[in-house]
């Protein structure tokens, strides 16, 4: 579903990402894992269409990808941010979030989709109508889910989606994820730092550092702790040991 | 369903976008309805509109035609704000007089404020070469003394109310596009932008539609409290005799003529000068209201 | 000798829909020992922490029956008291140093102000105490770091330079609230071994406050768990694993492992947990 071949990616002519190479299948899971400065995240950017300095290719669904991304693209690959504080706009009811992408799409039945899309992400009907503020951290996060799926592609950019939450929260963002993936057959490709998340949700990760990829292992083998990288055998140390 | 009962407007779960767009608002105005400054602003600001839309029949006397033998009375029963040189009575050319002001109120901001909200949004939120050009063109303006550019304008187009109005508007934008300018970028790389942006959303709706709402408050409190500013500058171009032409009763001319008998018939100028004394501070109370109701930064402290 | 006694601790503050009580009644006697508190946001942890440093201010209000630190009652006191044991004799370190630091002031000079508002020292002295305290957050060029502005340094470097200006003064207590949530997980460790390092050798008391179980765990001796306003559950740091209340043990089972084989994450049932306490 994503090939991503020799990739580089820069920053005002600085580059953080160096020629990394993966696939992912459709309907797969699979994380990039890497402390800050990683580049992990800054590859997502650069598969969203939000970095634009990058050489190298990026296949969606076979489709090679180019600087700009088209009404096709955007329909079938969509993301979900960190932090569920500064990814919703504060001024915008959920009603409005959520209807946003239908109308740039020019797409009816509004409000049947939003109402059915509610239900889908496990927010109460109630909740229509309210702002970002009225809403706690796990119920933002919710309706950001809601929003990616607004569009129902098959791809999910996933940018550290539990990071800012609690933990408690966190557990019912990962099951509504995994029960999300189950029901429509989405393809997750998730970023993050923390190791026990993608032991939950995901079937294979690539072990980033300084933006070259280390190794690509099946979950398995981060589940027996058999990393094969000096540097992926260290994160996972360093993740029992809290 | 209780429709427009208080519960009804302050539900946190409304049940359709009237309600909730009903509810919002009701709740900036009980916010601010609890801010006693700011219902002070707002009674002179209302004070002034219904001056202004009743002049004809509050004003006791015609607003230009006075009798020279009743030439500068001073404040007395039948005037109660005496009369000018010319015998006019001053009470009713301040009333007549706050058409005017609301006038060039109301056009300058319908002028300068979407103008300079545009700018200051299209230039935060592009950045790059587009920042550049549009916040140089802006420091041009902004590097000018308020009155003296607003004069150079007057004087090249000619005085008179209309381009007073002009002038002020082309010399009051730059403020609000640099407003409107840091208000965006400090949400420029957001993610709810960056969210609506990989929906597909053109640019021009990102600008219309999520950029410019957020910078709104900001700059709607800004043009209240420039208001004052407004006010002022009108009656300083009145007072240089660029803004209103006589006998028309613009409070800065009515204050000019009135300087040449300040020290013995001093009500011919103190009394227009009251007059924008009192609105001046009815926009700027209310605005100080507005901005905490309004500002989200302040929101966030609370 | 304990060093810190609280009891009934309460904080409140007024809001649209009347008033609200975040910390609904707590109480802590602490020795020269680390205490952890745990909880979510909202649990009223860290309106506790800011509460035994007088940092709520109006509209906010503090009650307590007992509020001792040293001897000292903590209730009634001014400001200029309590600044005079801020820094001095209690310290906070914040969650992240770069809203903490002063950004156009040099490190050195940050840290040598805290010497100077509270002993007079010459300044030949003062900059020897900064050194030496620089070093023993085991930062390898004092002399360097001393030099430098805070954007200058990295976010684990940055937390460093906290510490060190919290401890320049050998307070008697340590309140670190969320100290390594800003922070790259490589460097956490070694932030809390800092922390952990000067707590023991120079006999402090530590209140480290932060939502991860794990680490409190591993770097208290005892641990109070919070949740709405209230403490749900004490017990030494070995015995987490053996807790007994269901708010303790549903936020225990909910974090994913790295032998992760469940399909689902047990989800806390809020409304039981109100009911409970």
């Amino acid at each position: 579903m994503i090939g991503i071949e020799d990739l580089t990616v820069s920053f005002n002519g600085t580059p953080v990402v160096h020629g990394v190479s993966f696939q992912v299948g459709r309907g797969e899971s699979f994380a990039l894992v890497g402390e800050s400065g990683s580049g992990k995240s800054t590859i997502l950017k650069a598969i969203a269409g939000q970095a634009h300095e990058w050489t190298g290719s990026i296949r969606v669904g076979g489709d090679a990808m180019g600087r700009r991304r088209d009404a096709a693209f955007v329909r079938r690959v969509q993301m979900v941010f960190q932090d569920p504080y500064g990814s919703l706009h504060p001024r915008r009811t959920v009603d409005d979030t959520l209807s946003e992408p239908l109308a740039v799409h020019r797409i009816a039945g509004r409000d049947g989709k939003v109402l059915a899309m509610l239900d889908a992400v496990g927010l109460s009907r109630r909740f229509r109508f309210r702002l970002p503020h009225q809403l706690s951290g796990g119920q933002r996060q919710r309706v950001a889910i809601a929003r990616a799926l607004m569009l129902e592609p098959g791809v999910l950019l996933l940018d550290e989606p539990t990071s800012a939450l609690d933990v408690s929260v966190q557990a019912e963002i990962l099951n509504l994820l995994a029960d999300l993936r189950a029901e429509r057959g989405l393809t997750y490709l998730l970023v993050t730092h923390d190791l026990p998340i993608v032991s939950f949700l995901c079937d294979r990760l690539g072990v980033l550092r300084l933006g070259r990829l280390e190794e690509i292992s099946e979950v398995a083998e981060l589940r027996t702790g058999q990393l094969y990288s000096a540097y992926g055998r260290e994160l996972v140390a360093r993740s029992a040991g809290g | 369903m209780n429709v427009l009962s208080r519960d009804w407007l302050l539900s946190e779960d409304p049940e359709t976008r009237a309600q909730a767009k009903l509810g919002q608002f009701y709740r900036v105005v009980r916010a601010l309805s609890r801010n006693p400054l700011a219902m002070v602003g707002l009674a002179i600001i209302i004070a002034l509109l219904l001056v202004a839309a009743f002049a004809s029949w509050i004003a006791p006397y015609s607003p230009f035609e006075g009798s020279l033998q009743n030439r500068l009375q001073p404040p007395s029963v039948a005037h109660w704000m005496g009369t000018d040189e010319l015998g006019r009575d001053i009470y009713s050319r301040v009333i007549h007089g706050a058409r005017i002001t609301l006038m060039i109120v109301l056009l300058v901001a319908v002028i300068a404020a979407p103008l300079g909200l545009i700018v200051g949004a299209v230039s935060g939120y592009f950045g790059g070469w587009v920042d550049r050009v549009l916040m140089g063109v802006t420091d041009v303006f902004l590097s000018m003394p308020r009155l003296i550019l607003a004069l150079a304008f007057v004087a090249a187009l000619g005085p008179g109310i209309e381009n007073a109005v002009i002038a002020i508007a082309i010399t009051a934008w730059p403020v609000y596009a640099r407003i409107a300018r840091a208000e965006t970028l400090t949400f420029r790389t957001a993610e709810f932008i960056a969210a609506v942006q990989m929906q597909g959303a053109s640019h021009a709706r990102v600008i219309w539609r999520h950029v410019i709402p957020l910078c709104l408050s900001s700059t709607i409190v800004r043009v209240t409290l420039d208001m004052a500013g407004i006010i002022l500058t009108a009656a300083g171009l009145g007072f240089l005799g660029l803004g209103a032409q006589p006998p028309m009763p613009e409070w800065g001319a009515m204050i000019s003529r009135g300087r040449a008998f300040i020290l013995d018939q001093w009500w011919v100028a103190t009394m227009p000068g009251f007059a924008i004394v009192i609105v001046s501070l009815g926009f700027c109370l209310f605005g100080d209201g507005l901005r905490d109701v309004l500002d989200p930064k302040q929101k966030v402290k609370s | 000798m304990s060093l810190l006694r609280v009891e009934n601790l309460r904080v409140r503050f007024p809001t649209d829909q009347g008033e609200v009580e975040v910390v609904k009644g707590l109480s802590i006697d602490l020795g020269r020992e680390r205490l952890g508190i745990v909880g979510e946001s909202g649990s009223g942890k860290s309106m506790t922490g800011r509460a035994l440093m007088g940092l709520i201010g109006p509209p906010g209000r503090v009650t307590a029956d007992r509020l001792e630190f040293d001897g000292i009652d903590l209730r009634g006191l001014s400001e200029s008291g309590f600044r005079k044991l801020r820094g001095a004799r209690m310290s906070m370190v914040m969650q992240d140093p770069k809203f903490s630091l002063n950004p156009v002031i040099r490190i050195g000079e940050q840290i040598g102000e805290a010497l100077q508002f509270h002993q007079r020292l010459p300044a030949r002295a003062r900059r020897r105490a900064v050194m030496e305290v620089l070093e023993a957050v085991r930062i390898n060029d004092p002399e360097r770091v001393y030099r430098l502005y805070p954007h200058e340094v990295s976010g684990g470097m940055g937390q460093r330079v906290m510490i060190a200006m919290m401890v320049v003064l050998q307070p008697d207590l340590m309140i670190a609230d969320e100290p390594t949530s800003a922070l790259d997980v490589s460097v956490r460790a070694t932030v809390l071994e800092i922390l952990d390092d000067l707590v023991r050798r120079r006999g402090m008391g530590l209140i480290l406050i932060s939502h991860d179980l794990d680490m409190v765990a591993r770097w208290c001796d005892r641990i109070l768990v919070m949740y709405a306003g209230k403490v749900v559950e004490e017990c030494a740091a070995g015995d987490l694993h053996a807790a007994t209340h269901p708010y303790t043990r549903g936020l225990l089972a909910s974090v994913p492992q790295l032998n992760e084989t469940r399909t689902r994450l047990p989800v806390l049932d809020r409304d039981a947990i109100g009911a409970g306490t």
